[in-house]
């Protein structure tokens, strides 16, 4: 019998969890921030469909750190817009796994993609002079002795500033949607 | 309506247990003689059958239960199903539609507790949906990666009337199926794999579910690669082939693995690459230059194993693709060819034949012999499994029956009696240990009932055996909790519900036993009191590479 071929050393060895091809350093961030996942689905309007979504994000030890979720132009067709933490899978599992769903019509990772997105906040606040937050393109909903109601709309970051502005204000009570996001047109 | 659009899909058997919620579907069962329904005696047996049926004959199992526990019960078998890709159509009776939500008598959330172990489910709570539905489902159950679908309706729905029209054509927008094969990709991978020097291939279950042993073999033997299967790939390729590399795995054989951790090139077909075949990830076929991953279900491209070749296809299809891009294979081909025989010759598969116990072994070899490359064969899960899947000899595809991603304890003689359903010309064997036999004991009444020539081989240790082995070996050889002296005598449990049995300790009496159960007309037991110390090998330990298998120790 002859002996084994000489075993040739090849790291680094693509066995580990990994990143999509193209993707550089894809699970360096201590904060998972490398882990997130944009994504716009379009789904069944179904009663069931977004206990499937969830679930799904769930057992596969994903996890939903904003969604929106609303009509499509499509009538029986909701648009959801998620963003998810991939967790210990590889990024790209979080689209093929949605995929599967029959109840999942599409879905498209936007992630790193030139896109507007989109986030809407309301609060209402103590303070009577807002022309600093209306400068910024708030909008008065409601106003009262009491205190005054404003809606913001962003992207992530300015909704992030916006709420940050807001502590200055005597904020009273604050809520905020997920993004809805979009692809830019050429 | 049901049971009109159960006939119209071709079904001729359902498994079930009726309840209040699916009574209206029981009322109208004796107008439907074609419909032939198997009484069980616990859900879940429904369900094991079912997944028996389908894996013997292709065709969907059938299953009926009723709402709250029923539904439940079937829980077990669903998942069972899935982790295989066993095609199943599973309708449940659900509270009526009027009803849901108010927690009414035997109302349980049943989509919700079984979205995660069926490939697709839907409530039905209007009767119009019902003809759709039913299409639909046997759709999704059978086509790309087969699996279990579950339909709940509500009761209200099965009495209600409506004109029975399924849609002219199916139109499900989010099911998308993966036919085509990329050209270009199939080539790469048949040039990879003729051109490496240590190449290797690996099949499961996917080959035999799209039926490509013969394209496999074709392959393999074109490419000159050795070919091994999974757990449950075992009959994708003749182990008695001079290719082949049997089991491969964490209990695979020793010229397997050796083989696959020196391979530069591993082609994985039809498989989902899981912990049970790579052992500690990290260190899986370390010498791999080139990963070419072929499966129908796009989701297990790098799930564990990142591949640099991927095929989103059907096995059968791709590997039509891949045949004639085979360039001749690699020069050196000879050389790991004869490694590996060197490896056989090294790490044969091997057990202590003569310490005064019968050994499991013994008995399989027997029982193969009798098989003759054409009885189906049903394992349970545990040490019988393992050593009903190593000394395996069979040259045919298909008849070699478990449950490898679930590991369902119970599996065996439920599979067995669905098994002999789908195909009653062959003969059927459920190996199982005592341990897994008592969870599902109770449909030896449906063997018995329906006198099916089920031949049940008991191995029994006296306790948990792989359990047992495990705590010997990586628990710090404390055993607890895997003593199972206290069971039923076996003979005399056979004799309660009915079919005969014998009971065997020495070598010398599996003949004449093995003789007695193959000339009686339906069921039999045998119950084999093996070796109490015996133990599964090839085995890797916890948490180590397939590197690290321990062999049987020398006699």
């Amino acid at each position: 019998m002859s002996k084994p071929a000489a075993i040739p050393v090849v790291p680094p060895h693509p066995t580990a969890p990994a990143a999509p091809a193209g993707s550089s350093s894809p699970r360096s961030g201590e904060d998972g921030v490398d882990r997130l996942r944009v994504l716009s689905l379009v789904v069944e309007d179904g009663p069931g469909t977004l206990s499937k979504v969830s679930g799904l994000i769930r057992r596969r030890g994903f996890h939903v750190r904003a969604i929106s979720v609303g009509p499509s132009r499509e009538p029986g067709l909701f648009r959801m817009t998620l963003t998810v933490d991939s967790g210990h899978a590889e990024v790209d599992q979080v689209r093929k796994q949605l995929e599967r769903l029959v109840e999942v019509v599409e879905v498209e990772d936007l992630t790193g993609h030139d896109v507007h997105s989109r986030e809407l906040v309301v609060a209402r606040v103590a303070a009577a002079d807002l022309s600093d937050l209306i400068e910024r393109g708030a909008k008065v909903l409601h106003s009262s002795p009491t205190g005054t109601t404003v809606e913001f709309a962003g992207d992530g970051s300015e909704v992030g500033d916006f709420v940050e502005d807001l502590r200055r204000h005597g904020v009273q009570d604050v809520v905020r949607s997920g993004p809805v996001v979009m692809r830019r047109s050429a | 309506m049901v049971l009109e659009a159960l006939e119209r899909e071709g079904v001729e058997l359902i498994f079930g247990y009726p309840g209040g919620a699916n009574l209206p579907i029981y009322q109208h069962l004796p107008d439907h003689p074609k419909l032939k329904h198997i009484l069980v005696r616990h859900e879940q047996g429904a369900a094991h059958m079912a997944d028996g049926y389908a894996r013997a004959c292709g065709k969907p199992g059938v299953v009926f239960a009723t709402s709250g526990p029923g539904a439940l019960n079937l829980v077990t078998g669903l998942a069972t199903a899935y982790m295989d890709s066993v095609p199943m159509i599973a309708i449940t009776g659900q509270v009526a539609s009027t009803q849901v939500g108010r927690d009414a008598f035997q109302e349980t959330d049943v989509i919700g507790a079984t979205s995660s172990v069926t490939k697709h489910s839907y409530l039905v709570t209007n009767i119009n949906q019902l003809p759709r539905v039913i299409h639909e489902a046997f759709h999704i159950a059978t086509t790309g990666r087969p699996g279990p679908v579950l339909i709940d309706i509500c009761k209200d729905v099965q009495q209600a009337d409506a004109p029975n029209v399924p849609p002219e054509r199916l139109e499900i927008p989010g099911y998308k199926l993966n036919g085509h094969v990329n050209l270009d990709h199939a080539k790469a991978a048949a040039i990879a794999l003729a051109e490496a020097e240590r190449p290797v291939v690996l099949a499961g279950h996917g080959v035999l579910l799209s039926h490509a042993e013969a394209e496999l073999r074709e392959f393999a033997e074109k490419a000159a690669a050795p070919v091994g299967t999974t757990l449950l790939g075992i009959g994708a390729f003749p182990v008695n082939h001079p290719l082949s590399l049997h089991m491969t795995g964490f209990m695979g054989t020793g010229w397997n693995l050796k083989a696959v951790q020196n391979a530069d090139v591993l082609m994985m077909v039809g498989m989902r690459v899981d912990d049970r075949v790579t052992a500690k990830l990290a260190g899986f076929a370390p010498n791999v230059k080139t990963f070419i991953h072929i499966d129908i279900d796009g989701s297990e491209m790098g799930k564990n194993v990142r591949p640099h070749i991927e095929l989103v296809a059907d096995a059968k299809l791709a590997l039509k693709a891949m045949i004639p891009h085979l360039p001749e294979p690699e020069k050196s081909r000879g050389t790991w060819l004869a490694q590996i025989d060197a490896w056989r010759e090294e790490h044969p598969l091997k057990y202590t034949h003569s310490n005064g116990h019968l050994q499991p072994q013994d008995v399989l070899i027997d029982m193969y012999k009798r098989c003759r490359n054409e009885a189906i064969v049903v394992a349970d899960v545990g040490q019988n499994q393992i050593w009903a899947a190593l000394w395996w000899n069979y040259d045919r595809p298909g008849l070699f029956l478990n449950s490898g991603g679930s590991g369902t304890m119970g599996f065996a003689l439920p599979a067995a009696i669905g098994a002999k359903f789908a195909r009653p010309e062959l003969d059927v064997w459920c190996v199982a240990g005592e341990g897994g036999f008592v969870m599902t004991a109770q449909e030896l009444s449906v063997a018995v009932e329906h006198q099916l020539d089920v031949k049940i081989v008991l191995l029994n240790n006296f306790s948990l055996g792989m359990v047992r082995q495990f705590q010997d070996d990586f628990y710090g050889g404390v055993r607890s909790q895997v003593d199972l002296t206290h069971m039923p005598d076996f003979v005399k449990l056979a004799e309660a519900y009915g079919l005969p049995a014998l009971r065997v300790d020495k070598f010398a009496d599996i003949g004449p036993a093995m003789d007695a159960a193959e000339r009686t007309k339906g069921p039999f037991l045998i119950d084999f009191r093996i070796d109490p110390e015996a133990n599964v090998y090839p085995i890797v330990p916890l948490g180590k590479t397939l590197n690290d298998f321990w062999e049987a120790p020398d006699q």
